[in-house]
């Protein structure tokens, strides 16, 4: 099945050579190639103009709050050859801002209004109300991984009574047993 | 004479979509100049919610997505940890996912059928549809133990095997549902007043549709044909035999007229899945769902719906819970920056008329 | 089109025919819908079935349920006493709950309707607010919908024609794949830890295999527990017994993942690395031990890492006590012992060999030279059979005999072996003479199911063609010309309910004398202590019960504060994992006797 990838491997290598960029076949169909962030418009603007990649499926962000980066990635389609592209791009995620790519493809505004409101991160000229889902929102921006939401439904909202006499389980065995679990070990207790 | 320009907010609550979104129009007289869609009255991040549950836990969200057709949900999710995990689907789950897939597409088009005639002021066609799609239900219900929301397909394959007597209950439901049809389309297809309303109005260009992101029923529309269940089947889609009906114009009308003939083939792809069904598993058991933990990796993985693509960017670091899990609904470009451009110099009685007929879904959009 | 089009005017019209028909719609109250037999409505809770594992209450992802306290419902073991209450203002009916539950207690019922003024009324106690909702259940699982994983992953073991050749070990052990595996089949509701005496911390350390951390799950292990290889390998794991999994399925493996985790480490120097135990400052306090059995080792090694001055005295030359003269080394190799003795050496531990106290030193001088006493005392004497001829040669007690085989000393049992009893020690027995090529029987008075050995042991013993005559009670030994064993008579017996709701009791059958042809009798049917080292001097303080059992407190000490107890000879058990227990608990004692006092 190996030679089923041809136009997959055709293009990969394409942006390999233009951009000198990094890049996979997933498997057939799929695509990925990682580039810097300066580049990601120039790369997004070959697909699109000269492979046939028009249609932009989606784009989103992963937050690796491990190693201080956020994860842009665009996935991009070309109805022809029915491959779909992910263009990957990491940017720093202490001073998130990436370039604004609504000229490419307008729906772009919508996810880029999105990431801008759930991830903090600024595209600089971008057009559109601040807020997109959530309102007087004076938290650290939601989707970002150091957001915790059970804290936060914790102070934000009324705690209804009548529930406080629930027990853990793992807890209630160890009283009745005298069982003492190291500190050490707790984390591999249950939940 | 020169009119003023003003400002309109339709919504939150309209007939036009099923749930709530407003959209601000500016107009002139009766003219729309411009709009734009504003969410967040349902907001309930289920996005950042996956990510602090397991990986079994997510699937009872996932319906939630969107009322009217919640099944694809569950099936882009369940494909996506199945890729990234490599783990085999029985073929008789294939099978059953796709029945699934078809009886949602069907009640759900039976949704469509009563909001789009009730949005042109047609009501009776409406009180029938929702009637009938009851039927529907009772067959979930019987299969999954819930009517509305399934919580049936998960990773490894589908919850319960079919029970006794579905089979039965499920063809006499078809050709029930195949003569009612008929009906339904004398009271709207050959409606003078649908089709005055439908003609011409609310026209996507047929050069424009990728590039703007339209997919689904309204790209089909426009006479392009594009449907993943053919350009990417999943499942034993390509073992079934259907047709992807097209119509030109981009207008409501051959959007209606795509779904008209959607609609017969879901009974049909129905049919012929109740009788190439093979006997055998109907899940490939998933790990004690606490400690499931799926390898590092990220998947896209979609589906069609009623309303278009489906799909579901899916990474994973490689423990007990998804690292994110990003929901692409057809409604994130139709509701939005496609309706913007749609509706520029329509009418104001319009506007409901062409959401349905775009499918939008507003928890698509905020999710 | 015209404007005028008459007949799209005209078709919807037709509409109207639907006038006079029948309404597909329902009247209501009149009228209920029957819902589907899998339909998701209101919970239901088998309150008798349910072990409060809590399982459901992890799962539910809208925190709708809490696990509480209920009137008439204490725990015991295998059951936490908490019971499920459903918040339905918070449920969505996914049933998750239901497809986690081990014990198939928690089932969704038909009832879908529930109204009320009283917001609080929606917290609901299922099988309390609902007693009926048993007759009406709908989405239920079995052992094929659960979502538990009810079949354990099976272990190697040597062909049974393989093993009988030699002593080599049986279990081969799990696979690091095959105790991942394992290891996630555990749902962590710690039912187990009540049960085990010495309350390790068993979910966390299968947890922390699950995830692939075997050096965290040694520590955990050892952190009640410097023995836990031998435990791994022959424990009698009652946890298992507990275990949720249990109630419909097999119990995960428990003893096999400690084993599994201590096989992580193959030397005492990889125990210390991985281990790495906090050694106090000496606190200048010597500690004498009694006995280097598994009372005796645990406690030395949790003393010496407490900083006391610790010194073992044991009459054998070689350390393990019962487990290493008892054990047949098929079960319980030599090297697992060295390995952790060798351990428990590196961090401080002393030990005199051969030196039995009362012969060798006595126990007056150690009470004297000591700031505290503890005597780890198995059960090495046998109980006598009580019958004819019991003590002519050819007819052994099997503790005896495997101390001779254990230490490497021979004893030829001839070709026909018969042991009598049907504990561990019994197929012990029986295991270790078929490796020297006998043909073995065992006779057990009560049925195999009644047999209180463990049922691998049963089964390894059936692998390896042991005969077993059950419902056999021994009557005589018959002596040959040569002065030998040459025949044992044993009656048949009928088991007979017992009135007062014991277990069923073995009846002799009159007139059923049937004589077995054999050159040796092994008795295995019960042992006790030894108590030669206590001088009679000490015994109004140190009370020895009937029964001859040690009397102590909570923290296993004895009448004479300055003396501490444990083993066998301690507590009701008598199994090794009980004597670590008693160890361990004797360490807090001594700790609280002579630093905190």
């Amino acid at each position: 099945m190996s030679n089923d990838l041809v136009l997959e491997n055709e293009i990969l290598n394409l942006i390999k050579s233009a951009f000198n960029a990094e890049g996979n076949v997933i498997k057939s169909r799929r695509v990925e190639v990682f580039v810097k962030k300066d580049q990601v418009s120039s790369v997004l603007l070959f697909a699109k103009e000269q492979r046939g990649y028009i249609h932009l499926s989606h784009s989103t962000c992963i937050d690796w709050i491990e190693e201080g980066e956020f994860e842009l990635i665009y996935s991009i389609l070309s109805p022809k050859d029915k491959i779909m592209l992910y263009v990957k791009t990491r940017i720093d995620r202490d001073n998130p801002v990436m370039e604004n790519l609504d000229g490419i493809w307008h729906q772009l505004n919508t996810y880029e209004r999105e990431m801008r409101e759930m991830y903090g991160i600024e595209f600089p000229g971008l057009i559109g109300d601040k807020e997109f889902c959530l309102e007087d929102w004076d938290e650290i921006p939601p989707m970002r991984r150091d957001f915790d939401t059970v804290e936060f439904a914790r102070k934000t909202f009324y705690q209804r009574p009548g529930r406080e006499d629930a027990k853990d389980v793992r807890k209630t065995l160890t009283e009745q047993s005298g069982e003492k679990i190291p500190d050490f070990a707790t984390k591999y207790s249950r939940e | 004479m020169r009119e003023k320009e003003t400002t309109l907010y339709i919504g939150p609550q309209h007939p036009g979509i099923t749930g709530n979104m407003m959209v601000k129009l500016k107009v002139t007289g009766d003219t729309i100049i411009s709009s734009s869609t504003h969410v967040g009255y349902l907001h309930r991040a289920f996005e950042k919610l996956i990510e602090q549950r397991n990986w079994l836990q997510s699937f009872t969200i996932l319906c939630r997505f969107c009322v009217p057709e919640p099944d694809p949900m569950e099936l882009t999710y369940a494909r996506a940890v199945e890729e990234l995990e490599g783990r085999e689907v029985p073929e008789r789950a294939k099978y059953i996912r796709v029945m699934v897939m078809e009886l949602a597409r069907l009640q759900s088009f039976m949704l469509w059928y009563a909001g789009q005639s009730g949005s042109a002021g047609l009501y009776t066609l409406g009180q029938w549809s929702v009637g009938d799609r009851n039927y529907v239900l009772d067959l979930f219900e019987m299969l999954t133990g819930g009517r509305v929301y399934h919580m049936y397909i998960w990773p490894g394959g589908v919850r319960r095997d079919l029970p006794e007597g579905f089979k039965e209950k499920t063809l006499k439901t078809m050709d029930y549902l195949e003569k009612r049809l008929d009906q339904y389309n004398q009271m709207l297809f050959d409606n003078t007043i649908f089709q005055k309303r439908a003609q011409g109005v609310g026209v996507i260009p047929k050069d424009k549709a990728i590039e703007w992101g339209v997919v689904g029923a309204p790209l089909r529309g426009c006479g392009i044909k594009s449907d993943v269940r053919i350009d990417e089947p999943y499942e034993v889609y390509d073992k079934l035999d259907f047709i992807v009906p097209t119509a030109e114009g981009g207008d409501i009308w051959a959007r209606a007229l795509v779904r008209k003939e959607e609609i017969r083939q879901s009974i049909s792809i129905i049919r012929q899945v109740l009788d190439k069904m093979p006997e055998g598993e109907y899940y490939n058991r998933v790990p004690n769902p606490m400690k499931w933990t799926i390898p590092a990796g990220q998947v896209y993985t979609r589906t069609e719906s009623v309303r278009g693509e489906i799909g579901f960017y899916v990474a994973s670091d490689g423990s007990d819970k998804p690292r994110r899990v990003h929901v692409k609904g057809a409604a994130y470009t139709h509701g939005v920056t496609v309706l913007d451009k749609v509706l520029k110099g329509q009418n104001i009685a319009d506007v409901s008329f062409i959401l349905n007929s775009l499918g939008v879904c507003p928890p698509e959009i905020e999710r | 089109m015209s404007f005028f089009d008459l007949k799209g005017l005209l078709q919807p019209l037709t509409g109207i025919r639907q006038f006079g028909k029948k309404p597909h719609t329902i009247k209501l109250p009149d009228l209920l819908l029957n819902t589907a037999d899998r339909y998701r409505g209101l919970h239901h809770n088998d309150l008798e079935a349910c072990i409060g594992c809590g399982n459901c209450s992890t799962i539910c992802q809208n925190e709708a349920i809490d696990m509480i306290n209920l009137e008439n419902i204490e725990h015991k073991d295998g059951d936490s006493g908490l019971r499920p209450r459903v918040d339905n203002g918070r449920c969505c009916w996914c049933a998750l709950c239901v497809d986690v539950c081990p014990t198939g207690s928690l089932n969704l019922t038909k009832d879908y309707i529930f109204t009320s003024e009283d917001a609080n009324d929606f917290l609901w106690i299922p099988g309390v607010d609902n007693p009926e909702g048993n007759n009406n259940l709908s989405f239920t699982s079995d052992t094929n919908t659960s979502l538990s994983m009810y079949q354990r992953v099976p272990m190697r073991e040597l062909d049974g024609k393989e093993r009988v050749k030699s002593f080599a070990e049986v279990v081969l052990g799990y696979s690091e794949e095959e105790a991942r595996r394992e290891a996630q089949r555990c749902i962590s509701c710690g039912l187990c830890t009540n049960v085990c005496p010495d309350h390790m911390h068993i979910p966390e350390y299968i947890n922390a295999i699950a995830k692939g951390n075997d050096a965290d799950a040694l520590k955990i292990i050892y952190d009640n527990n410097p023995f836990p290889e031998m435990c791994g390998k022959v424990c009698t794991r009652r946890c298992e017994e507990v275990c949720a999994i249990e109630v419909r399925g097999e119990a995960v493996a428990i003893r096999w993942l400690k084993r599994y985790a201590t096989e992580t480490a193959p030397t005492a120097e990889k125990i210390k690395e991985i281990v790495n135990p906090v050694i106090k400052e000496s606190n200048g306090f010597k500690v004498g031990i009694i006995g280097a059995g598994p009372a005796g080792l645990t406690a030395s090694y949790y003393l010496a890492l407490r900083g006391f001055d610790v010194t073992i005295y044991e009459a054998q030359a070689h350390a393990g006590g019962m487990t290493m003269y008892g054990i047949p080394k098929y079960r319980f190799p030599l090297d697992s012992i060295d390995k952790q003795v060798d351990y428990m050496k590196s961090i401080g531990v002393k030990i005199k060999y051969n030196t039995k106290v009362g012969k060798d030193i006595s126990f007056e001088d150690l009470y004297k030279n000591n700031d505290a006493i503890f005597a780890g005392i198995g059960f090495q004497n046998a109980w006598t059979l009580g019958i004819e001829n019991e003590d002519i040669p050819g007819s052994i007690p099997a503790v005896d005999y495997l101390n001779i085989i254990n230490r490497g000393d021979s004893y030829d049992v001839g070709k026909k072996v018969v042991v009598i009893g049907g504990g561990n020690v019994a197929i012990d027995g029986a295991r270790v003479s078929k490796r020297y090529g006998a043909d073995v029987t065992i006779l057990y008075r009560r049925r195999v199911e009644d047999m209180p050995a463990d049922w691998e042991e049963i089964e390894g013993a059936e692998d390896e063609d042991i005969h077993i005559a059950t419902q056999t009670i021994p009557t005589r030994i018959i002596k040959g010309d040569d002065g030998k064993v040459k025949a044992i008579e044993y009656l048949k017996a009928n088991m007979v309910a017992d009135d007062k709701g014991g277990r069923p009791r073995p009846v002799a059958i009159e007139g059923s004398e049937t004589i077995l042809e054999c050159d040796t009798v092994i008795g295995a049917i019960g042992q006790e202590a030894d108590y030669s080292w206590l001088p009679e001097s000490f015994k109004d303080k140190i009370e020895v019960k009937r029964g001859m059992m040690i009397v102590v407190n909570e923290f296993n000490q004895t009448g004479d504060h300055k003396v501490f107890a444990g083993g066998d000879a301690v507590n009701k058990t008598a199994d090794a994992i009980s004597a670590i227990a008693d160890g361990y608990a004797a360490v807090i004692g001594i700790e609280n006797y002579l630093v905190k006092k």
